[in-house]
């Protein structure tokens, strides 16, 4: 009987003894990922990913803030060379994934803020990917998605933000992406209701928003120059007056966003060079000359306006 | 927090949606007048007296698509009325107005469809004068002085006219 204590104690000290190999081993596992994510040698990372992964599933580490945080950064170097302009991405979610368990586990001053910078990162990058996806391929739906989980990930970030802003920001790139679309091809009415909608959005916003008035405004005054180019020189007389009757609709919804902005500041220098052509389409005479009179002193120029030379700068724009 | 810019902001137009409706009216007019046979012989002459020149620009490329019956057009311009010049039509821009009386009384029985674009245009011998209703650009029908030219009218003409003069 006198040999059960000892064999307990040796038990114990065993226990102690593998339990101790294995806080080392995890140790040396943190320090290996650690120096291979610093090598920046994307082999090495793939190691060091290999090792953060079996660090977090482990019974000691894995209530570790710093495998955590180690895992984000790891999986951020992989993410920025692969799958950084992906909408969906299995690697970006790991990071966010990791970045929340590791402040949940109340990590240090420095661990939280590295979080914070990485989670920022994230964030910007979706909504790069958000400006991206609008510019490159127009593809709205796509582009809303990122914005959002843009949105998501600064919520996280500060709770109590307000996004108002960036909500005007974003739909003001709707409104000009969509509606220059509109303006080179007027038959694309989804294209002209996708700026629409984005920029009465922003007026809903702000109403007084100089860009959303200035640009919903030109919409409907480019709209209304476009039906005079398409008008052929040989329509009818019952053709050109509908053309017309056309025109002047459009040049007065224009005019009503246009005049809004100049209302609130009249040495605004795009409203007052809108209203001179605006009225200058509208055959109002002395408006167009009076406001072209103080478009030429707040420094607008205006030059041969032969209808050759603006097409031509549509074809640059093209 | 990020800021990011999106797109340059959307640009007016510098397109001169009036003078393109006038070259689409001067073309339409000659749907409705029959010139005389020697105005038929050689190109059809769209003569602009003044400076205009986005009127000048559209026109040209109304002739360099349309012809009037077998005729190619031709655009001529001079800054003040020159009776030497044989054209079609006459047109005045708005700040040239004497010469219009001096302009029919030279083209008498000559075919020359003469348009202005002033209140009296037609009280001094144009056949035809633009003036803007409603943001409309519209024209007023002088028959005689068509009569006068030596053009004749289709009857249906004088329905389109916003006003006939007399």
């Amino acid at each position: 009987m006198y040999k059960l204590p000892k064999i307990i104690t040796n038990l114990i000290l065993s226990t102690l003894l593998l339990l101790s190999i294995g806080v080392y081993s995890q140790e040396e596992k943190l320090y290996r990922a650690r120096v291979l994510l610093d090598s920046k040698i994307p082999a090495n990372i793939e190691l060091a990913r290999l090792c953060v992964d079996s660090l977090v599933l482990d019974s000691v580490t894995k209530d570790d803030f710093i495998s955590w945080t180690l895992r984000s950064f790891i999986y951020f170097d992989i993410y920025k060379r692969t799958e950084k302009n992906k909408l969906n991405s299995d690697l970006r979610d790991t990071i966010i994934s990791s970045i929340l368990k590791s402040n949940k586990l109340n990590p240090d001053e420095t661990y939280a803020g590295n979080n914070k910078k990485l989670l920022q990162n994230i964030g910007a990058g979706y909504f790069n990917l958000a400006k991206k996806m609008l510019e490159d391929s127009v593809n709205e739906e796509k582009s809303l998605i990122a914005f959002n989980r843009f949105k998501e990930i600064y919520k996280i970030l500060e709770p109590d933000i307000n996004f108002k802003q960036k909500d005007i920001e974003y739909n003001l790139s709707i409104g000009s992406v969509f509606s220059d679309i509109f303006i080179k091809d007027n038959n694309n009415t989804k294209a002209q209701n996708t700026a629409k909608v984005a920029l009465l959005k922003v007026i809903e916003l702000d109403p007084i928003n100089e860009s959303a008035n200035i640009n919903l405004g030109l919409m409907y005054y480019n709209q209304a120059v476009n039906l005079s180019k398409e008008l052929d020189y040989g329509a009818d007389f019952t053709q050109i007056d509908f053309i017309q009757e056309n025109m002047i609709k459009l040049a007065k919804q224009s005019e009503q966003f246009i005049f809004k902005v100049y209302s609130k500041n009249n040495k605004n220098v795009r409203s007052v060079e809108a209203l001179f052509y605006l009225y200058r389409m509208l055959l109002d005479e002395p408006k167009s000359d009076e406001f072209k009179k103080i478009a030429i002193e707040l420094g607008v120029k205006f030059g041969d306006e032969s209808p050759a030379k603006d097409e031509k700068i549509n074809e640059e724009k093209k | 927090m990020i800021s990011l810019r999106f797109q340059q902001p959307s640009q007016p137009s510098n397109f001169d949606t009036n003078s393109k409706m006038k070259a689409v009216f001067l073309y339409n007019f000659t749907r409705y007048f029959e010139w005389p046979e020697n105005k038929k012989l050689n190109n059809f002459v769209i003569y602009v007296v003044g400076k205009n020149e986005s009127l000048m620009s559209e026109l040209k490329n109304l002739a360099a698509k349309k012809k009037v019956g077998n005729q190619e057009i031709e655009i001529k311009n001079s800054p003040q009325f020159n009776s030497d010049i044989i054209s079609n039509i006459i047109y005045f821009s708005p700040n040239i107005i004497n010469p219009i009386g001096d302009a029919a009384s030279k083209n008498k029985k000559q075919g020359a469809l003469i348009v202005g674009e002033t209140p009296e245009s037609c009280y001094k011998g144009a056949s035809i004068n633009f003036v803007i209703i409603d943001n409309k650009l519209k024209f007023e029908y002088n028959e005689k002085a068509a009569e006068k030219a030596g053009l004749d009218t289709k009857e249906d003409f004088k329905a389109l006219a916003l006003k006939l003069i007399n």
